[in-house]
């Protein structure tokens, strides 16, 4: 059963959790500090048209994912479906490195 | 009782996966300028410390990362029958879960609250936007091969030749987004020098034991899913299957990070520009060439 | 009831508070990037129920577009909000739930003045803000930014009250149908087929979405007509070295500001302000032609 799996990915992480606490508590050396100022330093965001095309192509690898498990035994006409989707995303990449957007700012 | 039986031979794993790891990175890195992850504790400055940090994501960082880093060993094959657990959607999994690195690389970095950590988590963010699209094209040629999610059913349908002859270009973007999931050279700025080594200079000592715990059990990690994608897993003539399991998760360690601390550094904008431009291309080529391969019967069958 | 039965129970309970308390502790918590995680959990606690009901690869899915694309988002709003790690925030009167979820936020030290430039927010444009500690708005501490709107108990009470009212439809509907077949174990399979046969327009539309989605995030950042340096560099001229200052013209004749610096400044890396905002002023036109041989 597909939930009996899964109890071990609960279990480990309720073990986890118990094991950095026990680390926390128990390795405690000294290391040299130093204080600092909080972070209020302006940064630039050097990546926005990176991230946004890195959320549709996340999309679009869930698509992708269910596709390759069942691609081989459906042939031709499931690699015909996603060479139109690929075709479509790779448009999408073209345009976006001619319009100068994939660039770090 | 068998499921405590299983979750300590994961956390077994873990521990073997990192001290090896520990010990055999540096060998291959000998030479490298920056060594990222791997810098040892000497070499580290003194931790930085903001007046107001905030105080949950602080420590939230590095436990999320190990939760992470033992989660994705589950799936990991090291024989016939030797895999903590065989999850229907194995590789999908695998690839979620090591996202929880970021996860925690991004809360201890926001949490710690000095202008380092808070450098770390924008470029550690940067690379997964860079790595997770060419990484992703990578296993799929390899799933779409084996026709399932699950690592025993990739490593088996290897059983007449490894993927990485069939696929040679998807193992070479394999390589190298590897690398980019890892944080090693040449893709360290998260972790350089000029930052104070990531999150190691924002962290209390048993923060930093922990980061070094997941950071070297991810090298291990990335390695053996390389080894399991492409070159066949725990398959090989004369051996028990663990033997070759290692034997291969350290080959491919040594030719990455090797292979990668020759590279001059690369940074952030130039990974996200080598990610978009070459990467992904690249990859999404691969998924149609395995695919054509795939109906013209090469492949198993 | 048996071992298993019982952990599931547990684990259910567990889930189901992680995602109450998750939501929760976004409408309430001072921090925005507390905020962002606290919905991150909230549907990680979601995605372990859907595992429960054994639709895994729907919760994995579910787990990696919140990790994923929701650190992504996290970023975009710290960078563009201030401040988004409540520091500000950190001494305000909170209620008891606020106070909770705030926890471990500690104000700044420092409430100092700070000079920073501030672009104007048209579209997505290159300065924001990092870090916790916000810019300051007249050095008081955080009482004058009203956080608190007058109808905050009002929306309070109707959401409880539409909520209410949505559970009890659930609860109250006449005939929950039930099944006795167990579900299948193969869910990338069977999503797979479901995808190549059933809803393959759905599979298209998707890749024609994001597609759209692609033009409008090129859109949004504007890298402009211009789209690499060469092309810049050859539509403006390049800006001459300074005149010395005994032949500058006296200030009263000549108030309006030359024609390059204007173009340098619109190019200098925020090129993307063209379409929107007056021209900047001159004494910036200065800095903004030195850093233009910075730019990378």
């Amino acid at each position: 059963m597909i939930v009996d799996h899964y109890a071990l990915v609960g279990l480990l992480a309720l073990i986890g959790t118990g094991l950095s606490l026990l680390v926390a508590g128990l390795y405690r050396p000294d290391l040299p500090v130093v204080e600092v100022p909080a972070a209020w330093a302006s940064y630039r965001f050097g990546f926005p048209v990176y991230a946004l095309i890195f959320l549709s192509f996340d999309m679009e690898m869930i698509f992708m994912y269910p596709w390759a498990v069942v691609f081989a035994d459906l042939g031709l006409e499931a690699f015909l479906d996603m060479l139109v989707f690929i075709a479509i995303l790779s448009a999408g990449i073209t345009y976006a490195w001619k319009m100068g957007g994939l660039r770090w700012e | 009782m068998e499921l405590t039986l299983r979750a300590l031979g994961v956390l077994a794993a873990l521990g073997l996966a990192a001290l090896l790891t520990h010990f055999f990175e540096p060998a291959a890195l000998s030479d490298a300028q920056e060594r990222g992850p791997a810098t040892p504790a000497g070499a580290r400055g003194p931790v930085e410390l903001a007046p107001n940090p905030d105080r949950w994501m602080h420590p939230a960082g590095p436990v999320t990362a190990l939760l992470g880093v033992l989660f994705a060993l589950i799936v990991i094959p090291y024989g016939p029958d030797l895999v903590p657990r065989d999850l229907g959607i194995g590789v999908f999994y695998f690839i979620v879960v090591v996202d929880f690195v970021v996860l925690g690389l991004s809360l201890g970095g926001w949490g710690a609250n000095t202008r380092n950590s808070v450098d770390v988590y924008y470029r550690a963010t940067a690379q997964l936007v860079a790595y997770v699209v060419p990484l992703g094209l990578a296993y799929i040629g390899a799933i779409m091969m084996a026709r399932s999610l699950s690592t025993v059913s990739i490593v088996d349908a290897q059983a007449g030749m490894w993927f990485v002859v069939l696929q040679p270009i998807g193992f070479a973007l394999y390589l190298v987004t590897g690398l980019m999931q890892a944080y090693r050279p040449p893709f360290v700025e998260p972790f350089a020098a000029f930052i104070e080594h990531g999150v190691y200079g924002a962290s209390f000592a048993w923060q930093a034991l922990l980061w070094r715990l997941a950071l070297s059990s991810l090298l291990f990690l990335v390695a053996a899913m390389g080894a399991v994608l492409y070159l066949g897993g725990w398959r090989g003539p004369l051996l028990p299957g663990p033997v070759w399991m290692l034997l291969k998760t350290f080959g491919l360690m040594a030719i990455m990070v090797w292979g990668g601390s020759r590279v001059p550094l690369l940074s952030t904008g130039r990974m996200l520009e080598l990610s978009w431009k070459v990467l992904t291309p690249i990859g999404l080529a691969n998924v149609l060439v395995v695919g054509a391969l795939i109906l013209l019967g090469v492949g198993p069958s | 009831m048996s071992f298993a039965e019982a952990a599931e129970w547990f684990a259910f309970v567990i889930l189901a508070v992680i995602s109450v308390a998750g939501a929760l502790g976004m409408a309430t918590t001072m921090s925005m990037f507390r905020s962002g995680i606290f919905l991150m959990a909230s549907f990680i606690g979601v995605a372990g129920l859907f595992v429960l009901l054994s639709a895994d690869l729907l919760g994995l899915l579910q787990v990696m577009m919140y990790i994923g694309g929701m650190l992504v988002m996290i970023l975009f709003m710290v960078l563009f909000s201030h401040d988004p790690g409540g520091s500000m925030m950190a001494d305000m009167d909170m209620s008891l739930i606020e106070r909770f979820f705030s926890l471990g936020l500690s104000s700044s030290p420092d409430k100092e003045g700070m000079d920073m430039e501030r672009h104007g927010h048209d579209g997505m444009d290159m300065g924001g803000q990092g870090g916790h500690d916000p810019m300051d708005m007249g050095g008081q501490g955080g009482m004058d930014m009203s956080m608190t709107t007058p109808v905050k108990r009002w929306a309070a009470a109707l959401s409880v009250t539409l909520g209410g009212g949505l559970v009890a439809l659930l609860l109250l509907r006449p005939a929950w149908p039930t099944t006795d077949t167990t579900p299948n174990p193969e869910s990338a399979r069977m999503i797979g087929e479901l995808l190549m046969s059933k809803y393959m327009m759905a599979f298209e539309g998707a890749g024609l979405l994001i597609l759209i989605g692609i033009f409008g995030a090129v859109l949004v950042a504007r890298p402009g007509a211009y789209p690499d340096r060469d092309a810049r560099d050859a539509y403006v001229t390049r800006d001459l070295p300074p005149a010395p200052i005994d032949e500058d013209p006296p200030p009263s004749a000549d108030a309006h500001v030359p024609p390059e610096a204007l173009e340098e400044v619109t190019v200098s890396g925020a090129h993307r302000d063209e379409a929107g905002g007056p021209p900047p002023q001159n004494e910036t036109g200065q800095a903004a032609s030195e850093s233009l041989d910075r730019d990378s």
